[in-house]
């Protein structure tokens, strides 16, 4: 077991060493995010959130960084996972001892610094372009450290169990690429859920970007983009609540789905690839 | 061993000692590849008793795993990883393994160590499956056509270090001079039933391929080759001119057993 502890994230270190130095995952999954806020901040500059005095730029940073999280979680993670089954890393890590153990690390490692070092430098850029400043408090810094890993917990099961689920990277590609820009849109990441119709809004808040864009907000944005939140108040312990729930439900479905992934193993191709 | 309804693997009965070298033989889509994966516990069995190890492959844990070794017939993982960079993080799993430098070295694949593996050619790729499959110094070693897209050299190097291993080693091959040359067993699996199983002799003589006598006046083939040489020597009352009996190849045993259970 120590064996894999100490494994399993010497894995993920390795796995994002590829990631840094392949150039297409570089740019698409670690840079494109940052680039295109730094786009929007340049852009929207001196643009203010409707009946605030908020930037527009600032409040969308931590719609971005909830996006990132999200992204990580419900679409990077199962097209790796799905490219992993596929071209037998899977497979591979079943013929060595603890090999499973270390990959689900290796890869929890992996994603963490992937979404760690983005978060960083949407940060920087809104820092230095956007107007944004840092979290105000302790107490801001402490919600931005709860709610940025429950965030990334809440999407993680689910996210992986996609994966095993999704016959290649395409499909899972193709699958969830649509939902996940839809929810970017209405879940206040760009702009504020309350422009959005009241309905548009429930279901916004059914999911986890909406929460944990909120919590961030609360975390980074003044006060005064109190106006463009639903309710005009800062809902931390529904942010909590709900990323919460979306954990336990995870962490309840995932092993059901990879096991209906797995079942009548005997007799097809082996479901991890071959 | 069924897939569905389909029976694949109707009759496998082999027993390996320790230490032994095993060739299994048999057309395409004989099983040979479900039999491994069986025997590794990737596949569940419908029917059958396996013992691997003094182990159910199917309730092997990870300690028994660990002794085991295998190069499966395709692989393309880890494209984007560098070949050293991932030979090291597997050899880690494993409580005392080759040292990566070495084993590269060994294979041929020293100035490859940097490349990414999506990047090398066929025969590097196996030379790679082959250096992961033996990383951990296993105690018994799956092969399962190991040797596909290797040149010449490669695979003259490859046999020299299988035979060096000290290691029990079940192997699949569609090159019967590579069985001939590593296995000290063949079993020949055919339509899921090991037709048979021994040495390469015991292998010829149980299939009776014809020998190819040929003299100066001519040449025949004869399941009883020493019957007609001393007939020969009775026709010519002493020495046969340029008398030559060639015994059948591995090759051609093999083919007259396919042959003869295809007919
Ligand atoms: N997952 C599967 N589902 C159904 N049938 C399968 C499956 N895998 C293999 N088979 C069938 O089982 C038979 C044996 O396949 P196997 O791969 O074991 O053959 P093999 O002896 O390794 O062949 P080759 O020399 O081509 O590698 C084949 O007829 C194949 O079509
Ligand atoms: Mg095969």
């Amino acid at each position: 077991m120590s064996g894999i502890m100490r494994l399993g994230p010497r894995r993920g270190i390795a796995e994002f060493g590829t990631m840094v130095r392949d150039r297409k995952e570089l740019y698409n999954s670690i840079l494109g995010s940052a680039g295109i806020y730094a786009l929007l901040a340049v852009w929207l500059r001196d643009r203010k959130v409707a009946g605030t005095d908020v930037d527009l730029s600032t409040y969308m940073m931590a719609g971005m960084m909830a996006l990132v999280v999200f992204q990580i979680g419900l679409m990077n993670l199962p097209m790796m996972i799905a490219a992993d089954r596929e071209e037998g890393a899977l497979l591979r890590l079943r013929t060595v001892p603890g090999g499973i153990g270390s990959f689900l690390i290796g890869r929890a490692v992996s994603i963490t610094l992937a979404a760690t070092l983005q978060i960083a430098l949407i940060l920087a850029i809104g820092l230095a372009v956007g107007g944004a400043s840092l979290p105000a408090s302790p107490g801001h810094w402490l919600t931005l450290a709860w709610v940025l890993p429950l965030g990334m917990l809440a999407v993680v099961p689910l996210g992986a169990a996609l994966g095993a689920l999704l016959p290649n990277p395409r499909t899972a590609g193709a699958v969830l690429g649509l939902p996940v820009m839809g929810l970017l849109i209405i879940s206040g990441a760009m702009f504020p859920v309350t422009a959005m119709p009241e309905a548009v809004r429930w279901v916004a808040q059914a999911f986890p970007l909406y929460w944990q864009g909120h919590g961030i907000r609360a975390a980074l944005l003044s006060d005064s983009t109190l106006a463009a939140e639903i309710g005009g108040t800062w809902r931390l312990a529904e942010s909590a609540g709900i990323l919460a729930l979306w954990l336990v439900a995870g962490m309840v479905l995932a092993p059901r789905l990879l096991r209906r992934a797995t079942r009548g193993a005997a007799g097809t191709r082996s479901p991890v690839g071959s | 061993m069924a897939y569905g309804k389909r029976e694949v693997l109707t009759g496998v009965d082999l027993r390996i000692s320790a230490g032994e070298t095993v060739a299994l033989l048999g057309p395409n889509g004989a099983g040979k590849t479900t039999t491994i994966e069986i025997m590794q516990g990737f596949r569940r069995r419908s029917a059958g008793d396996v013992t691997v190890l003094g182990t159910d492959p199917e309730k092997g844990d990870e300690t028994w795993r660990g002794r085991l070794g295998t190069v499966l017939q395709s692989w393309r993982d880890h494209p984007r990883w560098e070949v050293g960079t991932l030979l090291s993080q597997i050899a880690a799993h494993y409580p005392s393994p080759w040292d990566s430098d070495e084993l590269l070295a060994a294979l041929g694949l020293t100035a490859q160590a940097k490349v990414k593996i999506g990047m090398l050619s066929g025969g590097q790729r196996r030379r790679l499956d082959v250096a992961l499959g033996i990383v951990g110094r296993p105690e018994l070693l799956f092969l399962d056509e190991p040797t596909t897209g290797f040149d010449p050299e490669a695979r003259r190097e490859f046999h020299e270090l299988i035979r060096g291993l000290d290691t029990t080693i079940l192997l699949t091959t569609h090159d019967l001079a590579e069985a001939e040359r590593l296995a000290d067993r063949i079993a020949v699996l055919i339509d899921g039933r090991i037709a048979v199983y021994g040495t390469p002799e015991e292998l010829a003589r149980a299939v009776q391929a014809p020998s190819v006598v040929s003299w100066q006046d001519g040449s025949t083939e004869t399941h009883d080759p020493s019957q007609l040489a001393w007939e020969l020597h009775q026709k010519y009352g002493g020495p046969v001119p340029a008398l030559e009996i060639r015994r059948p190849t591995l090759e051609e045993s093999y083919l007259s057993l396919i042959e003869r259970s295809v007919a």
